[in-house]
C-alpha cells in the first residue's frame, strides 16, 4: 500500500509540468498570516491584495478606483459615505458577495483583536441599506475615508462563521491564518508558512483578466545574495528587493531587468523636543540644545543629502523636504526645496544658538530596517562632525531599536515613514500631533513635538470636504514643520525590483506586488 | 554501574536546565517582538496589552518557569510569527534538516575515509599531495563562502543545479522527503557538499594520520612478509584498526552537522529547523528560539551521555577508578 502510494507520488512528481505560464517570485519576508485583519503590515497586505479585495482598490498610479463597490458618494453634509456594491461577485468558495459580508468584515476588522482597528476610528456605524448598498457613517465629515480603506479586505461571513474564524487570532492562530476565501483574482491553493505559497487564478473573478499566469508561487528568501543568484540562474522570475549594491551588476545582464521607482517612505532625522537634557553627551549634560530651532536648522544645513544619495544610494533615491513624498496626495509643491547644504551657515546658526564649538550627543540608528540605514547614519555622523556636532553613533537591529526610542534613549534618531493612506494627513497624525493616547494621536512622535496650531489644524484637515481649503491647511502645517524643523526629512527611499527580462509587470509606489498586472512573455 | 548512569543523567538534566536559563536570560537582548507583531498604527496601549498577554512583562525567570511547565507536558507554546504550535512547526521542518544532515554525513564519511586511505597509501604521490593541499580549503574557508561559491558556479554560471530550496518533495506519513523526486535530489547536492565539506576533510586527515601510524606497526610489516596482497593489508588489517578513533569523532561530529546546518540552510534557503531558528531570531520569536535551543542541547547532551556510557563499557580502568582503586 505504502509502496503503491510512493510510486504514485513519484510518478506525479516526475511527470512533466503542464505547459503553462508559471511564475515564481521571492521576497525577503514571508507574509506571516493569511488573515487580512490580523496583521497590518506591508508584507501581509501586499500579498493578500492578490487574494482578497476591498470596496475600493488602488490603480497602477495609486489612484482609488472601484473594486467591490462600483460607486460611492457622501451622505448629507458628510455624515458618512454610501457605497453601492458590485453585483454578481462570488467568493472563491462560490458563495455570493452581499452587504452582509461588508458589515461582517467591518465588525471583524474593527474589533479589538484586529490590527486594522485604527482604520475605523472615524466610523460610528455601518448600516446595511439593502443587499447591495451600505452606509458607512462617520462621527465627523471624512473626505479621505474611501482612500483610507483600500486595504480593508472583505471576508465572507458564512465561511468565517463555519470555520470558527469570526475574529482574527493573532496569538494562537485560527482557520483564517492558513486558509483564504476572498473575491480576488487569485486563490491560495497551497500554503506552507515560511516555505511557499501557491496561487492560482480564480475562474469566477468579476474583473477583466490582464495577466496570463496559470500558477504562481511565492518563496521567501532571506539571504539577499541567494535571492540575486536565484534570479540570475532563472530559478525565480522576480525578486523584491534587489540589494542596492547589486543593481549595476544586474543591469548588465541581458536576461534580467531592474525596475526602479520611488517608494512612499521618507527617511528623516528626529529630535528629543521635550527632553530637559542630552543623555549621551560628554559635556552638555544640563541642557537640550535640540530644543532650540536654530540648532535643528543647523543640522539640516550640515547634511549633504545629494552626496548621500550619490554614494550610498548610488543615485537611486530622491531628496525630499516634507514628511511625505511628492507622489502623495496633499503634498505641498511650493515647499519642495530642502535647506541648502551649507556648513558655514550651520556653524553660524550654532554660534548664534550659543554653541560656537558645537557639542557631543548620541545618534541612534537601526541597521536592518531601511535601505543602507547604518551607512546613511555613518555619513550623517561625519557631516555633522564638520560643523562641530559630534555624534556618537549607536546602530542596532530594529527589534532593539523601537524599545530604545520608546524609552527616550536617544539625542537624535533616524526614522522612516510611509503613509498608509497615501495622504499628507497621515504623518501629521502620527509624527507631528502632540502625543495623546486617548485620541490615538502622535503615537510615533517619540520626541514629543508639540505645536498648538498643528493640533488645531489636524481635525479640520481630517474633516474638510473642499479640496482647496484642505490643501491650504496641509500647506500651512508643512510650512510650520519646515520652519520649526520638527524633523529633518532627507530623502525618499528607492524601490528596486528585479525580474527576468521575459516578464512585464507594474511597480506600485507602495511596494505592493500585484500579480494580475504580470505577463510572462 | 546503575548509580553511575543515574548520576550522569542527573548531571545531563542539570546542564539542560542551565542552558535553558541562560537562553531565557539572553532573549531580552535579542530585542522586542511586540513591534513586529503590531502594525504601524499601534498605540502604547496596544503594546502594553499584548506584552501582558504574552507574559513578556514578567521577569525572565518566571517566563522560563512557564516555558518549562509547558515543555514537560510536551507543549512548547505558539510561535509569535506564525501563530501555530511550535512543536507542529518543528516537526514540519525537521525532515529537511535531518535529510540534509544524513546526506552530508554519509558524503563526509564515505569520501573522507576513501580519500584518507588513498592519501595515506600514496603518501608521496602527486594526486595525494594535491588532495591534501585542497583539503586545506575545506578546513579553512567558511561555510557561507563555500555555499555562495558553489551557487555561483553551478547555478548561475553553469545552470546545472537549483540555487535554493528543496525542490519538489513527497509527503509520506507526515515526513516530507526530497529523495524521491529528481528536483529534490538535485537540490540536495550543493547544500550537502557545503555542509559536509568540513567534516569530510576532518575525517580524511584523521584517517590519513591514523593509517600512517598503523602502517608503521610490526604486524603490518609481518603481514607483508607473509606475502599478503596490498589490498588485504590496507583494508582488512590496517583500516580496521584505524577506525576506533575515527568512529568516536564521527559520533561527535554528528551533532555538529545538525547544529552547523544553520549557516548552510540560510545560504541555500533550505527549509529546515536551522533556517527556522534564524528567522525566529530576526522576529524575536521567543517560543521557537527556546524550543530550538532546548532541542539542540538535548541532542548534544544525549550524544555525550551515550558516549560517556559507552566509555564505561569500553574502558575497564574507568570502572576501577570509580571503585576507588589506585
Amino acid at each position: 500500500m505504502s509502496r503503491a502510494l510512493t510510486i504514485a507520488a513519484l510518478i506525479a512528481a516526475l511527470a512533466p509540468a503542464v505547459q503553462a505560464e508559471e511564475f515564481t517570485w521571492a521576497e525577503t519576508t514571508d507574509p506571516q498570516t493569511m488573515d487580512p485583519h490580523a496583521v497590518n503590515s506591508a508584507a501581509v497586505l501586499g500579498f493578500l491584495n492578490n487574494v482578497y479585495e476591498g470596496l475600493v482598490r488602488r490603480d497602477k498610479d495609486m489612484t482609488i478606483e472601484p473594486a467591490l463597490a462600483t460607486a460611492w458618494e457622501p451622505i448629507g453634509d458628510g455624515e458618512g459615505w454610501r457605497f453601492t456594491l458590485r453585483e454578481g461577485v462570488t467568493f472563491h468558495d462560490g458563495s455570493a458577495f452581499t452587504a452582509e459580508d461588508v458589515l461582517f468584515s467591518y465588525q471583524r476588522a474593527s474589533n479589538e483583536a484586529s490590527d486594522t482597528r485604527s482604520w475605523f476610528a472615524p466610523v460610528s456605524e455601518v448600516v446595511v441599506v439593502d443587499d447591495y448598498t451600505v452606509d458607512i457613517m462617520t462621527s465627523a465629515p471624512n473626505p479621505i475615508f474611501p482612500g483610507s480603506i483600500a486595504n480593508w479586505m472583505i471576508m465572507d461571513s458564512g465561511w468565517a462563521e463555519a470555520n470558527n474564524a469570526t475574529l482574527p487570532d493573532k496569538e494562537s492562530g485560527n482557520y483564517a491564518t492558513l486558509n483564504t476565501n476572498g473575491t480576488g483574482a487569485f486563490r491560495v491553493t497551497a500554503r506552507e508558512p515560511g516555505l511557499r505559497t501557491v496561487l492560482e487564478p480564480f475562474d469566477g473573478w468579476w474583473g477583466e483578466v490582464e495577466h496570463n499566469i496559470t500558477r504562481a508561487e511565492l518563496t521567501p528568501i532571506q539571504n539577499p545574495a541567494t535571492a540575486v543568484a536565484a534570479l540570475l540562474s532563472g530559478d525565480v522570475d522576480f525578486i523584491n528587493p534587489v540589494p542596492i549594491q547589486d543593481v549595476a551588476r544586474l543591469q548588465q545582464d541581458d536576461d534580467v531587468e531592474v525596475i526602479q521607482g520611488i517608494e512612499a517612505r521618507v527617511i528623516m532625522l528626529g529630535f528629543p523636543h521635550e527632553a530637559d537634557a542630552l543623555k549621551f553627551s560628554s559635556e552638555t549634560t544640563d541642557t537640550n540644545p535640540f530644543a532650540d530651532v536654530r540648532v535643528r536648522q543647523a543640522v539640516a544645513h550640515a547634511i549633504n543629502v545629494p552626496a548621500i544619495l550619490q554614494t550610498i544610494m548610488r543615485g537611486n533615491a530622491e531628496e525630499v523636504a516634507q514628511l511625505v513624498s511628492p507622489a502623495m496626495q496633499g503634498y505641498s509643491p511650493a515647499l519642495a526645496a530642502r535647506p541648502a547644504y551649507d556648513p558655514d551657515q550651520a556653524r553660524a546658526l550654532l554660534a548664534e544658538a550659543g554653541y560656537p564649538d558645537g557639542f557631543s550627543f548620541g545618534l541612534k540608528c537601526p541597521n536592518d530596517r531601511y535601505l543602507n540605514d547604518e551607512s546613511v547614519c555613518q555619513a550623517v555622523t561625519g557631516m555633522l562632525a564638520q560643523v562641530g556636532l559630534r555624534a556618537t553613533l549607536d546602530a542596532m537591529p530594529v527589534q532593539n531599536y523601537w524599545p530604545e526610542l520608546r524609552a527616550d534613549n536617544y539625542d537624535m534618531y533616524l526614522l522612516g515613514w510611509s503613509p498608509g493612506t497615501f495622504d499628507a494627513e497621515h504623518p501629521i497624525r502620527f509624527l507631528a500631533a502632540t502625543p495623546n493616547e486617548e485620541k490615538r494621536l502622535g503615537s510615533w512622535n517619540f520626541g514629543g513635538y508639540s505645536n498648538a496650531r498643528v493640533d488645531e489644524l489636524l481635525p479640520q484637515i481630517q474633516s474638510e470636504l473642499d479640496d482647496a481649503t484642505r490643501q491650504a491647511m496641509l500647506d500651512e502645517v508643512a510650512m510650520t514643520l519646515q520652519d520649526e524643523m520638527a524633523y529633518v526629512p532627507m530623502y525618499v527611499q528607492p524601490l528596486v525590483w528585479g525580474t527576468r527580462s521575459n516578464i512585464s509587470m507594474t511597480q506600485r509606489p507602495d511596494n505592493f506586488f500585484i500579480l494580475r498586472w504580470v505577463t510572462v512573455n | 554501574m546503575l548509580a553511575y548512569i543515574i548520576r550522569r543523567m542527573g548531571q545531563s538534566a542539570l546542564v539542560l536546565l542551565i542552558v535553558g536559563l541562560v537562553a531565557f536570560s539572553m532573549f531580552r537582548f535579542v530585542g522586542d517582538p511586540i513591534d513586529n507583531m503590531l502594525g504601524q498604527e499601534r498605540t502604547a496601549e496596544d503594546i502594553e496589552r499584548l506584552r501582558e498577554q504574552l507574559g513578556l512583562d514578567q521577569p525572565f525567570a518566571v517566563q522560563y518557569f512557564r516555558f518549562l511547565e509547558g515543555a514537560v507536558q510536551g507543549n512548547f507554546g505558539v510561535s509569535y510569527r506564525q501563530g501555530r504550535p511550535v512543536s507542529e512547526i518543528l516537526l514540519e521542518r525537521a525532515p529537511a534538516t535531518l535529510e540534509l544532515a544524513a546526506v552530508s554525513g554519509i558524503l563526509a564519511i564515505v569520501f573522507g575515509i576513501a580519500l584518507g586511505v588513498f592519501t595515506a597509501i600514496r603518501r608521496n604521490g602527486f594526486t595525494a599531495n594535491f588532495i591534501m593541499s585542497a583539503s586545506l580549503i575545506g578546513v579553512s574557508l567558511p561555510t557561507f563562502l563555500i555555499g555562495i561559491l558553489l551557487i555561483y558556479i553551478f547555478s548561475v554560471e553553469l545552470g546545472w543545479l537549483p540555487s535554493f530550496g528543496r525542490g519538489e518533495t513527497v509527503d509520506i506519513g507526515g515526513w516530507s522527503t526530497g529523495f524521491l523526486t529528481e528536483s529534490g535530489l538535485k537540490a540536495l547536492i550543493l547544500p550537502a557538499i557545503t555542509l559536509g565539506l568540513y567534516q569530510m576533510t576532518l575525517i580524511m586527515r584523521l584517517v590519513r594520520s591514523e593509517m600512517l601510524e598503523v602502517l608503521r606497526q610490526d604486524y603490518i610489516r609481518f603481514a607483508r612478509a607473509r606475502g599478503l596482497k596490498d589490498r588485504a593489508i590496507n583494508f582488512r588489517h590496517a583500516l580496521k584498526n584505524t577506525m576506533v578513533p575515527v568512529i568516536t569523532v564521527i559520533g561527535l561530529q554528528l551533532g555538529a552537522i545538525i547544529a552547523f546546518a544553520i549557516i548552510t540552510e540560510t545560504v541555500f534557503q533550505w527549509p529546515g529547523v536551522g533556517l527556522l531558528f534564524i528567522n525566529a531570531i530576526q522576529f524575536v520569536d521567543i517560543p521557537v528560539m527556546a524550543a530550538y535551543l532546548m532541542l539542540i542541547s538535548v541532542m548534544f547532551v544525549g550524544i555525550n551521555l551515550i558516549v560517556d556510557i559507552l566509555y564505561f563499557f569500553i574502558d575497564p580502568r574507568l570502572r576501577v577508578d570509580r571503585a576507588g582503586g589506585h
